[in-house]
């Protein structure tokens, strides 16, 4: 192991960072409670108001470990993209998993007056988006997978993907054409991302997918490391390049359709945390990058949802508005500074 | 030199390209012997499928006819990673962007013998020392790749392919793009790890007159012919007479060189 | 003879009256009538100490409605009814999430229950807008994203939500946590009484089962007069406007449509079936309509001259020419709500007053519109 004594004090930082974020997180929201309420609530006692322990264990507290939960996940997701199609625009929507999972969304919610009697019953259940969602997913998933065992080239696989994209997106448009505003507005809202409201049962479910999301990411380490000097040099030193590319697409549909089911789409994210990652690691060493990832993309979601919500009142921004604000900006400036090596 | 163990045999190999539709062959009847403490050059014209015979000797390709056998095993039986102990290869397309160090990037031929993640112990560590000082580099170890000159990174490139300790080392035409100096230092380095550290190296190549000085066996692809042999004897029997097609271009036996009329 | 037939009359009568007895004592077995007459989507059952409501179309399409239970102090819940929402009533605080809810809270005398809203300044009327600006009334986000903590924090006794289907998150972290969400489906009415009708439903959450009837009755006998007088003729009516490339004309069988129909009018549309709207093109409209006489409810258009800006086309209707076109929008609240959107749901008699104003004058000389501008 290459450890140096920056990377180090690098991650011992980190680690701190995501922990004090954590804590601010839950301590802040619409609802002002003192910090010392905060704590006697986290440490099992009961704060001043009832009203107030249910709000910091039963709502703030879930939705901080669903952003963490959020963050790392997509950040891998990115990762695992920039790396497999060598290209530092890719998130982990970029086959256009995301754009499966708003499809089915939109059906659900803008199509169902369009649906026969007996399909209505299930549009209009409890866990309709969050199946929706996954079903959306999967098939774009299946899709990709086909596609990708036949094909050879790589870039071919992102190119469909991206199709995939414009396809879905194209069908949404017209099913918000025939909808109503209600309908509409419900469509808009989970399309803008939402880290709260999660139960749970429905956060164990999430924990349990991420993690396997991540075993399947951790064991790409080494073939990622090998495919930084091209396909060719990988295959000559044993890797196993078909079943590699698999692997990643997998972990990263496991990731990601998970996350866009429970949280909607969340964007920029996966695109901007590896990025960050390597400018401050200032490696391609996929060992470090692989927990460096995980820590900026848990910092970084903790710290957006902690500024959606304008302390104090009752309006909260959605949590894309705030990760576009962030990640536009952090694009340009790495599209400016195109230097060969930072340029990955 | 006949005492040397033989690393790679290939018998009666026919080497080209089938598809559904038809069969193309690039060349057959072809027959090699490569030994350890050897460095042999293959050389031939433009289109003639040192390409493709290269591709086929590395495990890419499959051989449409023959046999061809890797310290003694049928390279078709070998799967991906027993292969990459017995043989590292080294190209001249340009690396994928990236922030890899030299030796980070030396370090990454450990990767046939590391642990599921890559991790480097004292062995790793010691091969890429040595592999790093048989290439006179260690002086760049912690340079990033992008921004050492192209005949170094050649050199680095040569490391990595040491450090991953293979008996059989191919090289897609490292010469090109260097200048005299450079291609001579290259074949005098590649000569010496062959003789010094019993490795067995193949390379393509487009120098002629270079190859035919600095290299143990020489291997001429022609659409007649395939020969393989030392270069004495390759010129004695007058092999490059008719290596290209231009009658205006012969080889000149007292010059040792070809010359253009 | 006298004393046989008296003596058949008694035993028939005794008889009867066996028969009815055991009927009356218990409360569990026997359904008391559904006490709605308009409302579709509402059923309310009276027993002793309890209530029993049911909202049967929550939202357009809805196969399985919701049973509340509204439980007066003192009195038990049976068994039967134990698995569905229990409400203890009357309440004491309450959040409700639409502006047509504001005006039942105010007509039964309970507004200043009302602990929060979300999007405070959409609501126009001047009782409750005292409240808000007084700070009683907290701002609980938007209607389609609660804020979740400031809902826990305010812990109000109910809130009368209302979804376009179950999967909504917020709502269901707020059930999860104890609170009780009772699901207000009377935007999915049509009828302009059965609109109204829903008072009933805040009536019976503050135990003001009475006189939510007693203002209902009273709504119901102005609008039935009003409807009651015949007309000679009847004007040609047109509604809505142009949204980007669609003029959304409310169907035959919507709220809109089935009030032109009481007021006497001609709406040049009503034969068509549903109770949405049909996204027509402007040719389509300017076709049918060209000579309508009226032009109703221009969506949010407040002037003749914001009109031919947004689109000139619009002066070639006829209702234009002869500047007959009545909007909703230009009477607002003091912060920006509409009162039309607010207060028209409960009280149609109005609405069909002013309507009636507008299609036959004669019939009410010196009336003011109470919702409708005519546009200048």
């Amino acid at each position: 192991m290459h450890h140096t004594k920056r990377n180090s004090i690098l991650f011992t930082g980190l680690g701190i960072f995501l922990l004090v974020l954590f804590v601010l997180n839950i301590s802040l929201g619409s609802v002002k409670i003192p910090l010392q309420d905060v704590f006697t609530s986290l440490t099992g006692g009961n704060a001043s108001k009832p009203a107030w322990d249910y709000i910091i264990l039963n709502y703030r507290l879930p939705k901080a470990i669903t952003a963490m939960l959020v963050g790392m996940g997509l950040a891998m997701g990115g990762l695992l993209m920039q790396t497999l199609f060598r290209n530092p625009l890719a998130g982990p929507d970029v086959l256009g998993l995301s754009s499966g999972a708003s499809l089915g969304v939109a059906i659900v919610i803008l199509g169902s007056g369009l649906v026969p009697g007996i399909a209505a019953s299930f549009f209009l259940s409890s866990y309709s988006i969050v199946l929706a969602s996954t079903a959306g997913s999967f098939f774009v998933l299946l899709a990709v997978l086909a596609v990708a065992q036949r094909l050879r080239d790589t870039m071919a696989i992102l190119i469909i993907g991206l199709m995939f994209s414009s396809f879905t997106g194209a069908i949404v448009s017209v099913l918000t054409y025939f909808s109503t505003a209600e309908q509409l507005q419900k469509y808009t809202f989970w399309a803008l991302g939402s880290l709260g409201n999660l139960h749970w049962n429905n956060i164990a479910i999430l924990f349990v997918v991420i993690i396997i999301g991540l075993v399947l990411s951790a064991l790409c380490i080494k073939p990622l490391d090998a495919l930084l000097l091209g396909e060719r040099y990988a295959k000559s030193m044993g890797i196993n390049f078909k079943q590699t590319r698999f692997t990643i697409i997998l972990a990263t549909s496991l990731l990601t359709g998970c996350i866009t089911a429970f949280a909607g789409p969340v964007l920029f994210v996966g695109l901007v945390v590896p990025h960050m990652a390597k400018l401050l690691f200032k490696t391609s060493n996929h060992k470090i990058l692989f927990w460096a990832t995980l820590l900026i993309g848990g910092v970084l979601v903790l710290l957006c949802d902690i500024f959606t919500q304008l302390p104090g009142s009752a309006f909260v921004l959605p949590i894309n508005a705030i990760t576009s604000i962030i990640g536009a900006p952090v694009v340009v400036s790495l599209l400016i500074s195109k230097r060969k090596g930072i340029f990955n | 030199m006949d005492t040397f163990k033989t690393v790679l045999s290939a018998q009666q190999v026919s080497i080209g390209y089938s598809s559904k539709k038809e069969i193309i062959t690039v060349a057959n009847n072809i027959n090699i012997n490569l030994k350890a403490n050897t460095l042999t050059a293959l050389i031939g014209a433009n289109g003639i499928g040192k390409s493709t015979l290269l591709r086929t000797l590395t495990g890419i390709q499959k051989p449409l006819a023959g046999i061809i056998t890797l310290n003694g095993k049928d390279l078709s039986s070998f799967t991906s990673a027993e292969l990459a102990q017995q043989l590292s290869i080294v190209l001249t397309e340009s690396l994928p962007p990236s922030n890899l160090t030299v030796f980070e990037l030396v370090a990454l031929g450990r990767q046939p013998y590391t642990n599921w993640v890559g991790s480097l112990f004292d062995d790793d560590l010691a091969k890429i020392d040595s592999a790093l000082q048989l290439t006179h580099i260690e002086h760049l170890s912690n340079k990033k790749h992008f921004e050492i000159s192209d005949g170094q990174l050649q050199k680095v490139l040569i490391a990595r392919a040491l450090a991953q300790d293979t008996p059989l080392i191919i090289l897609d035409e490292p010469t090109t793009h260097l200048d005299l100096l450079h291609k001579v230092n290259l074949l005098r380095l590649l000569k010496n790890l062959a003789h010094n550290a019993g490795k067995c190296i193949l390379y393509s190549t487009h120098d002629l007159d270079l190859a035919l000085q600095l290299s143990d066996e020489t291997i001429v692809m022609s659409k007649e012919n395939f020969v393989q042999d030392t270069p004495k004897n390759l010129i004695a029997n007058k092999v490059f007479d008719m290596l290209f097609d231009d009658p205006n271009i012969f080889f000149d036996e007292n010059k040792n060189g070809f010359v253009v009329r | 003879m006298k004393n046989l037939f008296y003596l058949f009359i008694f035993t028939l009568l005794a008889v009867t009256s066996c028969k009815n007895e055991p009927a009356a004592t218990s409360v569990q077995t026997v359904k008391t009538a559904n006490s709605i007459k308009y409302a579709k989507g509402l059923q309310v059952y009276k027993y002793s100490g309890i209530t029993v409501v049911k909202v049967t179309q929550p939202w357009p399409d809805a196969t399985d409605g919701f049973t509340y239970v509204m439980q007066q102090k003192g009195t038990i819940v049976p068994d039967s009814l134990k698995k569905y929402t229990v409400v203890q009533v009357p309440l004491k605080s309450i959040v409700v999430t639409s502006t047509t809810h504001i005006p039942s809270l105010e007509m039964l005398g309970v507004e200043n229950t009302l602990t929060g809203f979300p999007g405070t300044d959409y609501i126009s009327s001047e009782k409750t807008r005292a409240l808000i600006n007084s700070g009683k009334v907290k701002e609980a986000g938007a209607s389609e994203s609660l804020n979740t903590e400031v809902m826990l924090d305010l812990n109000p006794d109910a809130v009368v939500a209302f979804s376009i289907n179950s999967s909504n998150k917020a709502l269901n972290t707020l059930e999860q946590s104890g609170m009780k969400v009772l699901y207000n489906g009377d935007w999915t009415e049509q009828s302009p009484l059965g609109k109204a009708e829903w008072i009933k439903f805040f009536g019976v959450l503050y135990g003001m089962d009475d006189k939510a009837n007693e203002l209902f009755s009273k709504i119901e006998k102005d609008y039935n007069d009003a409807l009651a007088q015949k007309v000679s003729n009847k004007p040609t009516a047109m509604a809505g406007a142009l949204y980007q490339d669609q003029w959304y004309m409310p169907q035959g069988g919507s709220w809109g449509a089935l009030f032109l129909k009481d007021a006497g009018a001609n709406y040049l549309w009503a034969d068509t079936e549903g109770t949405g709207s049909l996204g027509l093109s402007f040719e389509n409209v300017l076709d049918k309509a060209q000579n309508a006489d009226v032009w109703i409810g221009p969506s949010q258009f407040t002037s003749l001259k914001e009109m031919t800006d947004a689109n000139p086309h619009y002066s070639q209707f006829k209702s234009f020419k002869n500047k007959q076109v009545y909007s909703y929008s230009n009477k607002k609240g003091a912060t920006g709500g509409l009162i039309y959107f607010e207060l028209a749901p409960n009280r149609p008699d109005l609405v069909l007053k002013d309507l009636i104003s507008i299609f036959h004058p004669e019939m009410l000389p010196g009336y003011q519109l109470q919702f409708f501008e005519k546009l200048k």
